[in-house]
């Protein structure tokens, strides 16, 4: 058991499982992930089961990798506690080895003095006792890789947490119009904009959320890079779309509508229009006959409608551009310029995932550089020599510019 | 005139690299030396071009292959330069040279032209992330180059004692390519939920920043066991160069993603 219990804690486990997550991010990356079934089929007509079967099609997903990553976490979680404990036992232990200058490296006047100099040149601590002077500096490079470790660790579990936790949706709204989510948050998208000044778009919604304890954003611009955020909603602009808009007028009133696909407009429920769709724009040939077209770029330059016109009982397919006019029964309807409206991701994050995790990367980070590049200086000078201790010993024999010369002492 | 600037500087490079291996070749070391500064012009004229173009651009020059290449390449230059005159290291020039010149070479392939920022990048951490790459991948090419370096001199003495400063010097570019990497990794999550709403999607490029944060990761495992530092881990710093060219390189243009940026102008530029 105890066997068991060291392999968990141990770096080879680690290496191993570091080496695993290596070998199926590879596959990840080079197999499409989260496809439909028949694109696999389709790519890959002799693997797609062996595909299917080991979950390559969605392999982070897969419960061997949550595995892989859960088991790194336990590794992390031992090798954190142990590492703890190791430095807190060794830290005394190598001060006491520097007093008696274990591992001592012989050194004539002129060297020493050297040494002496450059360690207080760089305000090392001094502390003497029988002869033996202990410069010590950079203490909390001790914990660099303890840091490091835990960073880790967090940053795993919390990035879990931010990838799983968090309730995504999209949603399309039109402009002047609201969405209302479940808890009774209101989105209200006041307007929509495509900037075209470089020849590379940007999209551009103006919104505003209101929660349901009254707070409010005010209007704010959402653009690609630039969410809203409020409480824990987190709105981003995600794509467009454009829709069809239509004027009806009876009475000397008039009531505009957006379109969608199977709207039935009619006031007796019999004669009116049946709306099918909008085409970006068309093109006519020779003969003068016309084809719809659709768009590659996502304008609708000569937008096209397509509607069935319901009259008397009888049904008759018809075209309309923007601006045309039609009456049917006691309604006229005039088709108007098409609107483009945002699509919109929504995201409520759990409270404080998102600090704790940027917590985590920012500790691991500055866990690294202290691993790396504050090492802790222990050098203990007396007069017939020097001796340099310390978990990051190379380090300081460089700076005091005598790495070639010596051997680490293992302590 | 920028044109000029920018293989002026790619000329200095190359005749510089090949100054260096015939100095180190014939043992001329006036050769060497003229090398040395004939790649502190080329040094000089690749940064003056980096800052006209970001002048000329009103931008970082960081966003295409293109750009990005040169950056890498004048990421090599300036810790070359920091190594020569703060570290007064002289055994990392020919590989170092050499790394520069390739990278250089690499972006000279690459169309140039100067457009506009694309909106999805035009955003505060597009410096931060794409410059921390760059010094990311200057330090691991300069590693790998001195593992070559390492492995060459151990072959003829394995008792040279400057193998003992490179197998440290391999170290501490690895150490400051993954603390760099680590900050392209984390500050490329932040950016991509503010752009993306998700920390991280599994693109490609950010699962081969991920391979390649591992693999360096693991170098500095290994590294504590002192038995296989020396040459096993300068082959090992050697073999982890084409990991981080294929991140640079083959994600963009082999495999299609959120990436991809920079080589949908190769492509169009090859078509």
């Amino acid at each position: 058991m105890k066997k068991i219990l060291q392999f968990f804690q141990s770096m080879t486990f680690g290496l191993i499982l570091l080496g695993l997550i290596t070998v199926c991010s590879l596959i990840g990356s080079l197999i499409v992930q989260n496809g439909e079934p028949m694109t696999y089929v389709r790519y890959y007509p002799d693997y797609y089961q062996i595909i299917f079967a080991l979950q390559f099609d969605h392999i982070f997903t897969s419960w061997y990798f949550i595995l892989l990553a859960g088991l790194l976490c336990v590794n992390l979680l031992f090798c954190s506690i142990m590492r703890i404990g190791r430095i807190a036992r060794q830290k005394p232990a190598v001060k006491e080895a520097a007093f008696r200058q274990a591992g001592m490296q012989k050194a004539d006047e002129s060297k020493l003095a050297e040494i002496r100099e450059y360690l207080e040149g760089r305000r090392c601590r001094k502390e003497e006792r029988d002869g033996v002077t202990v410069y010590t500096k950079n203490d909390i490079g001790w914990y660099g890789s303890f840091v490091t470790h835990l960073g880790l660790l967090l940053t795993i579990v919390l990035f879990g947490a931010a990838m799983y936790l968090p309730k995504i949706s999209d949603q399309s709204c039109y402009p002047g119009d609201s969405l209302m989510l479940n808890d009774g948050t209101r989105i209200y998208v006041d307007s929509f904009r495509i900037e075209d000044e470089t020849g590379k778009l940007d999209y551009t919604s103006t919104v505003n959320i209101a929660l349901p304890d009254g707070r409010e954003s005010g209007l704010k611009e959402v653009s690609v890079n630039h969410p809203v955020s409020m409480g824990r909603y987190k709105i981003y602009q995600q794509t467009y779309g454009t829709i069809g808009k239509i004027a009806a007028s009876r009475n000397g009133t008039t009531d505009e509508f957006y379109l969608e696909s199977g709207d039935f407009l009619s006031a007796d429920g019999k004669n009116g229009i049946w709306y099918d769709r909008l085409y970006p724009g068309f093109i006519t040939d020779d003969a003068g006959r016309t084809t719809l077209i659709e768009s590659t770029s996502g304008h609708y330059e000569n937008p096209v409608y397509v509607f069935t016109l319901m009259e008397n009982g009888s049904s008759e397919m018809m075209m309309a551009f923007p601006g045309d006019s039609i009456e049917v029964g006691d309604l006229e309807f005039t088709f108007l310029e098409p609107v483009e409206y945002p699509g919109l991701r929504i995201k409520r994050t759990p409270a404080m995932i998102n600090p704790l995790l940027l917590a985590a990367v920012l500790l691991m980070t500055f866990g690294l550089y202290l691993a790396m590049f504050v090492p802790p200086v222990i050098v203990s000078v007396s007069d017939k020599g020097y001796a340099v201790h310390g978990p990051k010993q190379e380090s300081v024999l460089y700076d005091i510019g005598n790495l070639s010369d010596n051997e680490e002492s293992e302590e | 005139m920028l044109n000029v600037i920018f293989f002026g500087g790619l000329v200095l490079y190359f005749i510089s690299m090949f100054l260096q291996f015939a100095g180190m070749v014939f043992r001329k070391e006036a050769w060497s030396r003229i090398a040395w500064f004939l790649f502190l012009g080329g040094f000089a004229l690749e940064t003056v071009y980096l800052i006209a173009r970001g002048v000329a651009a009103h931008r970082l020059p960081l966003s295409n292959q293109f750009e990005f290449a040169a950056a890498f390449s004048w990421a090599i230059g300036a810790l070359l330069v920091f190594c020569y005159y703060k570290l007064h290291i002289e055994w990392m020039q020919a590989v170092g040279i050499a790394a520069a010149f390739l990278i250089l070479s690499y972006a000279a392939l690459q169309p140039r032209e100067i457009t506009d920022l694309m909106p999805a990048l035009r955003s505060s951490w597009f410096g931060f992330h794409i410059g921390s790459a760059a010094i990311s991948y200057a330090g691991f090419m300069l590693a790998g180059g001195v593992g070559v370096r390492y492995i060459l001199i151990s072959r003829k003495n394995k008792n040279d004692k400057t193998l003992v400063q490179m197998d440290f010097f391999i170290y501490r570019l690895i150490a400051l390519g993954l603390l760099m990497l680590t900050i392209t990794i984390v500050t490329g999550a932040i950016w991509a939920e503010e752009a993306w709403s998700s920390f991280w999607t599994w693109d490609p490029k950010e699962v081969w920043a991920l391979i390649t944060w591992i693999i360096y990761a693991v170098y500095l495992h290994l590294r504590i066991n002192r038995k296989r530092r020396g040459e096993f881990l300068a082959w090992y710093a050697i073999g982890a160069v084409p990991v981080v060219l294929f991140t640079f390189i083959g994600v963009n243009t082999l495999i299609p993603g959120l990436h991809s940026y920079g080589a949908l102008e190769t492509i169009r530029h090859l078509m």
